[in-house]
């Protein structure tokens, strides 16, 4: 099956969807995804992924566990070279440049690339510090560029009247909902270019992932936001585009809309029916 | 209802009750082991009554002393030693009595039979006096003399009013002298010690010069001319302490001891003198506090057997600290090079099981080394570079307060790495991967994230390690600590903290005073009284790091998730 999927991997440049709101022929691409090929150790992970990412939107992607979600979306920031066993082929380009090329500094990569997991991960430090710790680590010291920035920041990740009161107690001391909103101020404040959000709603209670829903809808002016969800309504919610990937390999990728009302693959009718996944 | 072994057995609870009662034996044992060196120790603090008695076995003489111990003695141990024992008794009671005078008496212990001695009295105005040199003494106050001349005399053994005011004159006497010893003493120990400090290391200087053949004739008339004004400053002082010995020497008094004879002692050898009998609760008190507080601050008098242990406590602190201060930054970065950047793999497994042997090593291996390679090898190396001008005398190759902590440092340097390990295992990877992804590089986030995460954990191999390094002697011995040392290592002499000085340690001053002791039974009290303080010092070293860890611990509350 892996291999007449491979087969079917979508050619998005001959998509024709002319009764689409929106259409990827239309699209400013931010990412391309070109051929990738993953591996841990002899298990290869990732069977070649051919993908545009389009500016400005929310790119869902959705499937079953273990299809691979989850590593694509960490090749975007390259955090697979934590891994040991990993290897990865082809291109991934991001404003044409492939960010797999010697050249490349990891660590501006990342921050041009910015990502929020799926638990709320916040430093055992203040809120004002957490949101300050990206500026500080580009040796931005000023304290009026950073005080700004965290404002701005935490206005953005809707949180800023929520705690502007405490903004130099611990972050620890915030609800799960609060801490994820605070590590997505976290990133944005560092104004990265593409936004990476690995089921940044999976750990929290309903209202809270409201608010994550909300908050995406308003980043999306700013960033390419790319999110990885379990859950299907998040994904139909929240996104513009959607990817679905089965097994490693990407076997359907179009308009959000358009891959809910009419899948045009068996497997995605079958995964979005709930017959499997 | 029926109740079965069985189903006894399989509930658990023998277990618990067997686990249960491992624990209790163990505090037991822990309190125990406490309050034996506690009680030992601080009661020898207490003014204890001076019991006057006769001893019919040898001549009905009169006897007069501190009851220090009871014991039951079998009869047959007793005529193997040549005690006539009556037919029938099966043990006798034996006192331990301190006579003290130990230079007029032949021994400041005695063993007595408690049956034979008898008329045993309390009297108010036996005196207890605590002297500089030859131990307490013990009789009745007699005479005060000035230049050999009679003050104050009485000649009675009952509490009268012209008995109190001849001791109330003694008093008097007592305290000039104690000033006059004050001044002498802040003299001779800082005064001199300063300038003799400055001669040496002037002397050091010309000897460099000399070493570097200068014939740079002004830099010796300097040193000549600053010698000359520091032997002029000597000789004032000279003069003055001249006068004040002059002075301290003045006084004399006269008693009577238990046999009899009516003995002369200069007052300047008097430290203080009391009538136990004739003392308060309250007084006795007063007392027991300026003895414990004496203990805590003095140094040590008579071979360490009287006085205090202040400067093996400073001793013992200070090389902790210095061994901490080295063997933190050591140990962890150790311990991050080996869990956050080497390649896991054979090699790693290796270091880690050499570095865990390592902490098994017995401790008198390091002392060897350390005396090898510490200060034969390197502090002879540094003498040869750069102190040259003091040869053939060593300064750092010898041991000292330097090598001691830096052997000790290499003996706990395991317990770091190890408990610094577990620490940066337990820092959980999201909260790494959340500074990776901001943009930090891996340096970046091991300093601002996660290393003051693992602070406490640092924190508790700190604490291990001074726990395990307060406590050792026996590397000690070979690498620097002394039995007296005349100094403390840090004091107002430029560099002020003097690592090369040998000093003196709280373990090994028990050592000292328990097995090279020329009076054993004047010096038990001491070793329970140090090993006590000992156990005080590591258990508040041990408080004041576990208190770090603790707010440590509040500020870096682990991710619960």
């Amino acid at each position: 099956m892996t291999s007449e999927a491979k087969t079917h991997a979508i050619d998005i440049s001959s998509m024709q969807r002319d009764d689409r709101q929106l259409n990827l022929d239309d699209e400013q691409i931010t990412l391309q995804v070109q051929d990738l090929r993953l591996s841990y150790g002899d298990k290869e992970a990732l069977h070649g992924i051919n993908m545009d990412i389009p500016k400005n939107r929310v790119t869902a992607f959705i499937g079953p566990s273990g299809c691979g979600k989850s590593t694509l979306l960490r090749c975007f920031n390259r955090m697979n070279d934590l891994v040991d066993s990993c290897s990865i082929t082809g291109k991934m380009l991001l404003d044409g440049e492939n960010i797999y090329d010697r050249t490349v500094n990891v660590a501006d990569l990342r921050r041009r690339v910015g990502m929020v997991f799926q638990k709320p991960n916040p430093f055992p430090k203040s809120i004002y510090e957490n949101v300050a710790y990206g500026l500080r680590i580009q040796g931005i010291n000023k304290k009026r560029v950073i005080d700004e920035t965290v404002e701005w920041a935490l206005r953005s990740a809707a949180l800023w009247d929520e705690v502007k009161d405490r903004l130099h107690e611990s972050a620890l001391g915030m609800s799960g909902g609060q801490q994820q909103r605070l590590v997505i101020a976290r990133t944005v404040a560092v104004k990265p270019e593409v936004l990476l959000l690995d089921e940044p709603a999976s750990a929290l209670d309903p209202i809270s992932t409201l608010k994550i829903e909300e908050l995406i809808h308003e980043l999306k002016n700013d960033f390419t936001i790319v999110i990885v969800t379990h859950n299907m309504q998040q994904a139909a919610r929240v996104s513009d585009y959607t990817a679905f990937m089965y097994m490693g390999d990407l076997i359907e990728f179009g308009a959000t809309d358009a891959l809910f009302t009419n899948p045009e693959k068996k497997q995605t009718e079958d995964y979005i029916t709930g017959r499997y996944g | 209802m029926r109740y079965s072994v069985s189903e006894w057995t399989k509930s658990g609870s023998p277990w618990v009750w067997l686990n249960a009662g491992a624990v209790a034996i163990c505090v037991i044992m822990v309190v125990g082991l406490l309050g034996l060196i506690a009680i030992r120790g601080l009661a020898h603090f207490w003014p204890a009554d001076v019991l006057q008695a006769t001893y019919t076995h040898d001549q009905n003489r009169r006897i007069m002393g501190e009851m220090v111990q009871q014991e039951m003695v079998p009869a047959e141990q007793l005529r193997g030693a040549g005690v006539q024992v009556e037919d029938g008794v099966e043990a006798m009671r034996r006192d331990l009595l301190k006579v003290g005078n130990r230079d007029f008496l032949p021994a400041d212990f005695f063993w007595a039979m408690d049956d034979w001695v008898v008329d045993k009295t309390y009297p108010e105005m036996i005196m207890a006096a605590e002297r500089l040199e030859w131990g307490n003494f013990y009789g009745y106050l007699r005479e005060v003399r000035e230049n050999g001349e009679t003050v104050a005399r009485h000649d009675g053994y009952d509490k009268s009013d012209a008995y109190m005011e001849v001791w109330d004159e003694f008093q008097r006497r007592i305290d000039r002298v104690l000033d006059i010893r004050d001044q002498i003493l802040e003299i001779e120990k800082h005064k001199i010690g300063s300038i003799n400090y400055e001669i040496e290391r002037l002397r050091l200087k010309e000897r460099s010069l000399e070493l570097k053949q200068s014939t740079d004739a002004d830099a010796y008339a300097e040193i000549e001319a600053r010698r000359a004004e520091l032997n002029a400053d000597y000789e004032v002082l000279q003069q003055d302490l001249i006068e004040l010995y002059g002075r301290i020497n003045r006084d004399s008094f006269t008693a009577e001891i238990a046999d009899g004879r009516e003995v002369e002692i200069d007052i300047a050898k008097v430290v203080r003198a009391f009538l136990p009998n004739n003392m308060g609760t309250g007084d006795k008190l007063v007392h027991y506090g300026a003895k414990l507080w004496e203990f805590l601050s003095d140094e040590p008098r008579e071979a360490n057997t009287e006085g205090g242990i202040f400067p093996a406590i400073f001793g013992t602190v200070m090389m902790v600290i210095l061994m901490s201060v080295l063997v933190t930054p050591f140990g962890v970065v150790a311990a991050v090079y080996l869990r956050e950047y080497a390649t896991q793999g054979f090699i790693t497994r290796l270091i880690r099981i050499a570095v865990n042997n390592l902490a098994g090593v017995p401790s008198i291996v390091y002392g060897v080394f350390g005396l090898g390679f510490f200060v034969y090898f390197l502090g002879g190396s540094i003498d040869d570079l750069f102190f040259p001008e003091a040869k053939p005398a060593p300064t750092f190759g010898t041991g000292g307060l330097m090598w001691a902590s830096i052997t000790l440092a290499l003996l706990t340097v395991p317990v770091v790495i190890v408990a610094t390990e577990e620490g940066l295992a337990r820092i959980p990877r999201s909260v790494r991967e959340g500074s990776l992804a901001l943009g930090a590089t891996k340096f970046e986030t091991l300093m601002k994230v996660v290393l003051p995460m693992a602070s406490p954990a640092m924190m508790t191999g700190v604490i291990l390690a001074i726990a395990r390094a307060a406590g050792e002697v026996a590397p000690l011995m070979l690498v620097g600590v002394v039995k007296l040392a005349p100094s403390l290592p840090l004091d107002g002499n430029y560099p002020f903290l003097h690592l090369d000085q040998k000093f003196m340690h709280l373990g090994f001053h028990i050592y000292d005073v328990g097995f090279q002791s020329p009076n054993v039974e004047a010096a038990r009290p001491l070793v329970y009284a140090t090993a006590f303080l000992l156990v005080v010092v590591i258990a508040l070293l041990n408080f004041s790091a576990i208190a770090i860890r603790n707010h440590l611990r509040e500020k870096y509350k682990a991710l619960e998730m």
